[in-house]
């Protein structure tokens, strides 16, 4: 996966590799590197792998509602088994498989469209870009209140609109309508998350050869026939790592459910992320909302197996180039 | 390939007819994608500059009959309660955020440099920490934060947010000038290293200028999501006074029947610094987006 770039150290390197010293003689060996990252490290080990260690110590606990830790008990594997036999864990993954799956066909979908049509050279192209980016770039919070204002139920301007185009009689209520909560929340996020499918797919369409196109096009290849034997097949790499991006992403959003419906009407726009928040600080049971945690390292750990293979095999079509 | 030789002109009549179809198509997709972009921040704004009377309508005024600013006067008064509060509460995010940013630079300076140069053992832990930190939700992280936080006396303190920000955003950071720092050919460093300068002097006087794009693009991304940021600001601060943009104006316009206009109006200033700053910095923003995904 790394590839000696031949450093400073490297004639010095390859001696030492020959000769195979322990992993403990090569660490005191390069004792001075780590004098760069030390910090780095201090910081991300306290604040990312020790939280990583207790989530997973405290899942098996049941631990008090005055959050003193020091008088959890022993749990076993209680918290788990509450959690997956529970009827609203069912619900509630049923709706996070929903959100994640519709945001982000709807997400790649517009940001391909976009980024093919962003492709042609043309006069205003970058501020077309830029644009497109802005609901990407702007806070999800300020996101969520311009939406939940576009969705109020007596003056929103869509129920407004739907009724003078004579859609509907009466101004739909979007957010407090268990049927339509879920749809009108992935609108919002689709809007907030498609232009970064657009950006990573632009940069993918950069590196399909010219020449080829150029080719096809010489061999009468209509413009479909070009898209889909030629500029597609250079985009599967950066595709997949794309869709992969956005399903972690929306499958850890947090800010558009909390802010816009706190994950009501009854439960309606809960998603896993929204459930544990509310597990932990709503209700205060910390055990199961841990184990709720792990369940989640666990799917993540599965896709990030795909990311990374999704990754390194780009690396290994390039280094076959 | 001879194509570039082959003349055009013969086949252009019937490439031209399908051309123009797809690029039809495409102007179609764009304006589409213009208008579900810009109207609902059309919206905001035109909201904003109504007065509570105005914006409280059925059916809505489509364009404002008398548009007035008093919302922004309001917010931008130090004089008034809700003034003094919001440009505190901006104030605490600025403050925040750029902290966040210059620590993280001068983390993840030193640190990205190792990682491109130096072969130690355990170069390997960077990219699985750029892969925890892409894959692992805030909230997850929030429980055992937050009793790290009350442990270490930090919770309501700014502290908390900036400790956590400074370490969510540097496997990134070290990632993308990683990658700045890989592309630097060596042979300068060595140079100047034969010419007597130390090691440190040949990355201060070398390195370091020609990785200025990169620690550009590292910045605004870390400065922007330290000033988006919610979930945890939202959860270690409880005292009014340190709120920061996203958790302030949540509080104080809830605490009322909510002030649309007023809400839309704040909405509107907080988003101006950062769509400012990426309009400017588009072109480093866009880099940091799609290297901090694909590796190189």
């Amino acid at each position: 996966m790394t590839i000696a770039t031949g450093g400073a150290n490297a004639p010095a390197e390859v001696g030492r590799l020959r000769k195979r010293p322990s992993l403990i003689r090569r660490i005191i060996a390069n004792r001075n590197d780590y004098l760069y990252v030390l910090p780095a490290l201090l910081v991300m080990l306290v604040v990312i792998a020790f939280p990583i260690y207790y989530t997973i110590e405290l899942s098996f606990y049941s631990t008090p509602s005055n959050l003193q830790m020091r008088d959890k008990v022993w749990a076993g594997l209680d918290n788990y088994t509450r959690v997956l036999t529970s009827s609203v864990f069912h619900e509630v993954t049923i709706q996070t498989l929903i959100w994640t799956l519709a945001s982000t066909f709807f997400a790649f979908i517009l940001g391909l469209g976009a980024a093919l049509a962003l492709h042609r050279e043309f006069i205003g192209r970058g501020l077309m870009r830029g644009l497109l980016l802005i609901p990407y770039v702007i806070s999800a919070v300020a996101a969520s209140y311009v939406w939940k204002w576009l969705y109020h139920s007596d003056f929103g301007v869509i129920g407004a609109l739907a009724v003078q185009l004579g859609i509907t009689d009466e101004p739909i209520n979007f957010l407090d309508n268990r049927r339509t909560v879920l749809a009108s929340l992935i609108v919002v996020n689709v809007w907030k998350e498609f232009s970064f499918a657009m950006v990573m797919l632009m940069a993918g369409l950069q590196t399909v050869p010219e020449q080829l196109l150029r080719a096809a096009q010489v061999d009468g290849a209509s413009p479909w026939q070009r898209f889909w034997h030629v500029t597609f097949p250079h985009l599967k790499g950066v595709s997949m790592v794309t869709v992969l991006l956005l399903m972690v992403a929306n499958f850890n959003s947090f800010i558009i459910p909390f802010v816009m419906t706190g994950g009501g009407p009854a439960d309606a726009s809960h998603i896993w992320i929204t459930h544990i928040y509310q597990l932990a600080f709503g209700r205060q049971q910390w055990g199961v909302a841990s184990a709720y945690a792990v369940i989640l390292f666990i799917v993540m750990m599965v896709l990030g197996y795909f990311y990374v293979k999704a990754l390194t095999r780009g690396d290994d079509a390039r280094a076959g180039e | 390939m001879s194509t570039i030789e082959l003349p055009s002109g013969a086949k252009r009549p019937v490439v031209k007819k399908s051309v123009d179809w797809w690029r039809w198509a495409g102007r179609a997709t764009l304006t589409f994608l213009f208008l579900f972009t810009m109207l609902p921040m059309a919206w905001m704004i035109l909201t904003s500059v109504k007065s509570q009377f105005a914006a409280m309508q059925y059916p809505p005024q489509w364009w404002p009959t008398q548009p007035t600013l008093n919302n922004y006067f309001k917010l931008l008064d130090p004089g008034s309660k809700i003034g003094r509060d919001f440009l505190l509460y901006f104030w605490n995010s600025f403050y925040v955020s750029l902290l966040t940013t210059i620590l993280g630079v001068v983390v993840a300076v030193p640190a990205a440099y190792a990682f491109s140069r130096f072969r130690f053992p355990g170069r390997n832990f960077l990219f699985f920490a750029v892969l925890v930190r892409n894959m692992f939700p805030a909230v997850v992280f929030l429980m055992p934060l937050f009793l790290l936080m009350r442990w270490m006396g930090l919770i309501n303190t700014h502290g908390s947010l900036i400790l956590t920000y400074l370490t969510f955003g540097l496997p990134l950071s070290i990632w993308l000038l990683k990658g700045f720092y890989d592309n630097i050919p060596i042979q300068l460093e060595q140079a100047a290293r034969i010419d007597g300068a130390t090691r440190f002097q040949a990355f201060l006087l070398i390195v370091m200028p020609l990785s200025t794009p990169g620690i550009i693009a590292t910045s605004i991304f870390s400065f922007i999501g330290a000033w988006n940021e919610y979930v945890y600001a939202y959860t270690f601060l409880s005292r009014d006074s340190q709120m920061t943009l996203p958790v302030g104006i949540q509080r104080f316009f809830t605490e009322f029947a909510t002030d649309w206009p007023g809400l839309m109006s704040a909405t509107f200033l907080m988003s101006v610094p950062v769509v400012v700053l990426f309009l400017v910095l588009q072109k480093y923003f866009v880099r940091a987006l799609t290297e901090g995904a694909v590796k190189h």
